[in-house]
C-alpha cells in the first residue's frame, strides 16, 4: 500500500483552494500544487481530488474497481464505494474512452439540485489552441480549449443535459497536475 | 490462553498501546525499522467520542472524548496499526512499527521475548500495585440490627 498526503490537513486546504478556484475560473487548467502517490489506474491528479473532496458521507464509483485502488481508497479516505453510478456523488473514470453516458449519473431533483454527481475525469490531455469556446459565469467573454481523449459524443451528451438545469453534472478534468472544472453552468459555444 | 492469529494480534496490540511509553521505547531500541518502511499514515492526533452504558445495560450516552494518536507503517511487507491513548507520536509509531514486526514469522518470537513480555510483566505490576493501593483504603461497613 502507499501512502497518501504528508500533511492530511494543510496539503487538502492547498488542494482545496484550488480546486475552488477552478470551479470559479470554468475551462481554464491550474496546476495543483500537491500530488500524492496514488495506485493504478488512479492519476495522483485525481487521487488528490478524492482525498480532498471525499469522506465517510460521500459515496464514490470508480469505473475501474481494481483491488489496491479500492483498499488505498478506503484506508485513507474511509469513503464509502457504490456499486451503481447513479448512486454516487462522485465518480471517477479512469478511462474516458470507454466512460458511461452522462445520463447514467444523478443530477439531482428540483427541490435539491445540489444531490448531482461531480465526475473526475482522467483524459489524455488540455490544449488552448483550435479548442472549442465556452462562455458562461465565471468567464469574462469566452474560453478556449480542447480537451484530448474525450468519447466523440460527449459534447453532445452534455448539451443534451444543458435544458435541465438547474439540475445537471459538474465535471471535473484531469491531466498530469493540472485540473479544469466545468460546471453545469458551463456552455460550449457552437463555432 | 487462545491461540488464534486474529486473538493474538489484539492482545499485543492492546498491550503495546497500554504501554508506558518510555519502557516501549527501551524494549524497541533493538529493532531499528527495515529499510523498506513506509509511514502510510503518520501519526496524527484526535479526539474519539468514549460511549459507555450504566452498569453495562441501559441506553448509551457519551461518557467524553479522550484524546488519542494513531499511526500506520508498512514495515517488511506486512501493515501494522495503532491507536494509542494520549497526544505521543512517538508511541503510536513504536507501537505501529512493532505491530508490523510482530506480524513477521522470522522476527516475531525475539519481539515477544524482548519486548511483549517485559511490557506484560510491568503491566500486571502496576495493575497489581493500584489494586493493593485501593485494597488498603477499603472501608467496612456494618450495620447494627437493632432489636426491635
Amino acid at each position: 500500500m502507499l501512502a497518501a498526503f504528508a500533511n492530511p490537513v494543510f496539503d487538502s486546504q492547498r488542494t482545496f483552494r484550488e480546486l475552488l478556484q477552478a470551479m470559479a475560473r470554468p475551462a481554464s487548467p491550474r496546476a495543483l500544487p500537491i500530488l500524492p502517490p496514488s495506485p493504478a489506474p488512479i492519476a495522483p491528479a485525481a487521487m488528490a481530488i478524492l482525498l480532498t473532496l471525499c469522506d465517510a458521507t460521500t459515496s464514490v464509483w470508480l469505473q475501474q474497481p481494481q483491488r489496491e485502488a479500492v483498499e488505498h481508497l478506503r484506508f485513507h479516505a474511509g469513503l464509502r464505494l457504490v456499486e451503481q453510478p447513479q448512486d454516487a456523488d462522485f465518480a471517477l473514470i479512469t478511462d474516458a474512452a470507454s466512460m458511461p453516458p452522462l445520463t447514467s449519473f444523478a443530477r439531482g431533483d428540483m427541490r435539491y439540485p445540489d444531490r448531482s454527481a461531480s465526475l473526475i475525469v482522467q483524459v489524455a490531455g488540455f490544449r488552448s489552441e483550435g479548442g472549442a469556446h465556452f462562455a458562461g459565469p465565471g468567464i469574462r467573454e469566452t474560453e478556449s480549449l480542447a480537451i484530448d481523449g474525450l468519447p466523440w459524443d460527449f459534447w453532445q451528451q452534455r448539451a443534451a443535459l444543458a435544458v435541465q438545469l438547474p439540475l445537471g453534472i459538474d465535471l471535473y478534468f484531469v491531466a498530469a497536475q493540472h485540473v479544469v472544472a466545468l460546471p453545469r453552468t458551463t456552455r460550449l459555444l457552437e463555432s | 490462553m487462545d491461540t488464534s492469529p486474529n486473538l493474538a494480534r489484539a492482545q499485543w496490540m492492546s498491550l503495546l498501546a497500554q504501554a508506558d511509553p518510555a519502557e516501549l521505547a527501551a524494549a524497541m531500541d533493538g529493532f531499528a525499522p527495515p529499510a523498506d518502511t513506509a509511514w502510510l499514515r503518520p501519526a496524527q492526533t484526535g479526539l474519539y467520542m468514549l460511549r459507555g452504558r450504566v452498569g453495562g445495560t441501559g441506553p448509551q450516552f457519551n461518557f467524553g472524548e479522550i484524546t488519542v494518536t494513531r499511526c500506520s507503517v508498512q514495515a517488511g511487507g506486512h501493515i501494522g496499526h495503532a491507536w494509542v491513548r494520549g497526544s505521543q507520536a512517538r508511541h503510536a509509531e513504536l507501537a505501529a512499527l512493532a505491530d508490523a514486526l510482530l506480524q513477521d514469522d522470522a522476527q516475531r518470537d525475539s519481539l515477544r521475548q524482548q519486548v511483549i513480555e517485559p511490557l506484560r510483566r510491568s503491566l500486571d505490576q502496576r495493575r497489581d500495585d493500584a489494586s493493593r493501593k485501593a485494597a488498603a483504603s477499603k472501608v467496612e461497613f456494618f450495620t447494627v440490627v437493632r432489636g426491635e
